[in-house]
């Protein structure tokens, strides 16, 4: 029967699982976010590079296409710890500028149109709305980040043999980490945005005003006081300094591993009070 | 085995310093019956507060609230998949149209995708919203947008549906459709609900029974058709034809009444009786009905009796009140 005919009934079948429930979210922004052709085309150049690192992999594997090239010169092209830390400096910057762009659209609309009651009054916390934004987050920007990243791996071990597989592992651990820290860190940014500006386009702008910013006054300190330590001041560095720990390349001048995990630490925990503040089903006003 | 709907146990909630809801007490409705509580009060008088902390929103500095046997604070997921809630002020997603975020309410309610789909349609037609139902919810009118408030709340088939304020800002007509609606959910579906509202007329149209608020506290809890029936006393009634024998019919249907001559009478029935029987006897008695009017008690004279600017009765903050009917 027509549903204008049936009229209203109560729905009286099973209620879904936990995740099925968790997953409603991350599967309705997905399918808006989608629908953005600006998202599906920076997506899209988001993976230029990977597709010219993947070339780069097929010609250091295949010596022959290389003969005619300098000795010197292919002992410089290599796949190790640098290659994929180009690979994935590269990648960060379209990473922040994805989140930049969809992030904003996630909790910016809910609060300029008080829909948080209309979640909370229903089986969600705000701790699962939050963890369900983050996941579309986490999704588009895995897209672009450790998914080719572990593809190049995959490809470069496959072709260079179980040996460079051995010897190399950690590389695909440092990539996956690496980029796992990198993306947790730019989604809980773009959150936090959104969470704090209600408008859609001044978050964006914050979520790039975040990184670049901070990285300008990171650099200002040291010049202007000549020390190292103003890096800590910037979580994108001290990201970098991370995964030159994980991949084994040597490190920049700067502060050690653990003043840059006690910076991001604090950056994430700043930022999870912003969300807590912000994400209210109502506002006391004291 | 019937439960209340709403039991409150001391409850106190304080938003900042203040306390907003000062120790509240009372069992409100029966569940399973499709019954209507009205919250009425005053502005501040902590109406929205107590909603609130119904759904969890506000945690109780003491007490507790237990909706259809289970506590508000500590089994919260329970009582909000059994709950909707339409709130007072606009709530809704600008960009998206009323069918994808109905399906989104649903589907985070438990419903599965292909259910929520169908009920989304369902509850647009059933509201009046199925033309407009893939407009996108940014454009629709306010009473378009109060009606999608009301289907987000009860397109997943709730026990109890919690209204705020639902015929705010409505025309007169939108504004009876929407208590037709509200009628129609519990008389038709079952569903118990909780309207707060401070328009007497929309509690008296819909609520069967009412709780009056003041400062923080319930002043007042009363049983409106029972509170009804014992006010209903006074007849006053004007016939044509021969009205000779309606003094001795009279206590057949338990009631009294006095000729004042020229087919003008004052009659007084008990508590009992309804209006339909003076119809019924007049009718027996060949008369015709010239004018019929009934004074009773409205809930406008209850609620400023609770609210104490009428003299008598039970009224006067900080009145304990339990209701009458659980």
């Amino acid at each position: 029967m027509a549903v204008y005919r049936r009229g209203y009934q109560r729905y009286q079948g099973l209620a879904t699982g936990r995740w099925r429930r968790f997953m409603v979210l991350p599967r309705f922004a997905w399918q808006r976010l989608f629908q953005q052709r600006l998202v599906v085309l920076l997506t899209v150049v988001a993976m230029v590079w990977p597709l010219l690192c993947a070339v780069f992999v097929y010609l250091t594997n295949n010596v022959d296409l290389l003969k005619g090239l300098d000795e010197e010169f292919r002992r410089f092209i290599q796949v190790n710890g640098t290659f994929f830390l180009v690979f994935m400096n590269v990648q960060a910057v379209f990473a922040i500028f994805l989140a930049a762009l969809t992030g904003p659209g996630l909790i910016a609309p809910d609060l300029a149109n008080n829909a948080l009651p209309l979640y909370f009054s229903r089986p969600l916390t705000r701790c699962r709305y939050v963890l369900g934004r983050l996941v579309v987050l986490f999704g588009m920007l895995s897209v672009i980040t450790w998914v080719p990243g572990l593809l190049l791996f995959g490809m470069q071990a496959s072709m260079a043999g179980g040996g460079w597989w051995r010897a190399n592992w950690t590389l695909g651990t440092g990539v996956a980490a690496g980029f796992a820290i990198w993306v947790m860190l730019v989604s809980t940014v773009a959150l936090a945005s959104s969470a704090y500006v209600r408008w859609r386009v001044v978050a964006g702008a914050l979520v790039l005003g975040f990184f670049f910013i901070l990285g300008g006054v990171s650099v200002m300190i040291n010049e202007i006081f000549r020390v190292t330590w103003g890096h800590a001041l910037n979580p994108a560095w001290a990201v970098y300094r991370l995964w030159c720990a994980l991949l084994g390349v040597n490190p920049p001048a700067g502060p050690g591993i653990g003043a840059c995990l006690l910076s991001l630490a604090t950056v994430v925990m700043v930022l999870a009070l912003v969300l807590e503040r912000r994400l209210r089903p109502v506002e006391v006003i004291s | 085995m019937t439960s209340p709907v709403v039991e409150l146990e001391n409850l106190k909630v304080r938003l900042g310093r203040r306390e907003i809801l000062r120790g509240i007490s009372c069992r409100l409705g029966v569940s399973g019956v499709g019954k209507a509580v009205g919250l009425l009060g005053p502005n501040g008088a902590g109406k929205s507060t107590l909603i609130l902390a119904l759904l969890g929103f506000h945690r109780p500095v003491e007490g507790s609230a237990r909706v259809l046997g289970f506590d508000c604070h500590h089994q919260m997921r329970d009582v909000r998949f059994r709950i909707g809630y339409m709130p007072e002020t606009d709530s809704f997603i600008g960009n998206m149209t009323a069918v994808t975020f109905l399906r989104l309410m649903a589907e985070l309610s438990g419903l599965p995708g292909e259910a929520a789909l169908e009920k989304a349609h369902e509850v647009l037609f059933h509201v009046g919203l199925g033309e407009a139902r893939y407009r996108e919810l940014g454009t629709y009118s306010l009473g378009m947008k109060q009606m999608a408030k009301l289907a987000q709340a009860i397109v997943h088939g709730p026990e109890l549906v919690i209204l705020d304020e639902p015929t705010n800002g409505l025309d007169p007509a939108a504004r009876q459709r929407m208590l037709n609606l509200v009628r129609e959910m519990k008389e038709k579906h079952g569903m118990s609900v909780l309207l707060c509202s401070h328009l007497l007329r929309d509690v008296e149209q819909v609520c069967d029974e009412v709780v009056i608020m003041k400062d923080g506290m319930i002043v007042h809890v009363c049983n409106l058709e029972e509170e009804r029936r014992s006010n209903k006393c006074f007849v006053e009634l004007e016939v044509t034809g021969n009205d000779e024998n309606l003094r001795g019919a009279l206590p057949e249907i338990g009631a009294d009444g006095v000729n004042e001559g020229g087919g003008r009478w004052r009659i007084v029935l008990p508590p009992q009786v309804e209006i339909q029987a003076i119809w019924d006897l007049l009718a027996r008695q060949n008369l015709l009905v010239r004018k019929l009017s009934h004074r009773r008690d409205t809930l406008e004279e209850i609620f400023l009796k609770a609210m104490g600017h009428m003299g008598g009765r039970d009224s006067g903050a900080g009145a304990r009140a339990s209701a009458p009917s659980t």
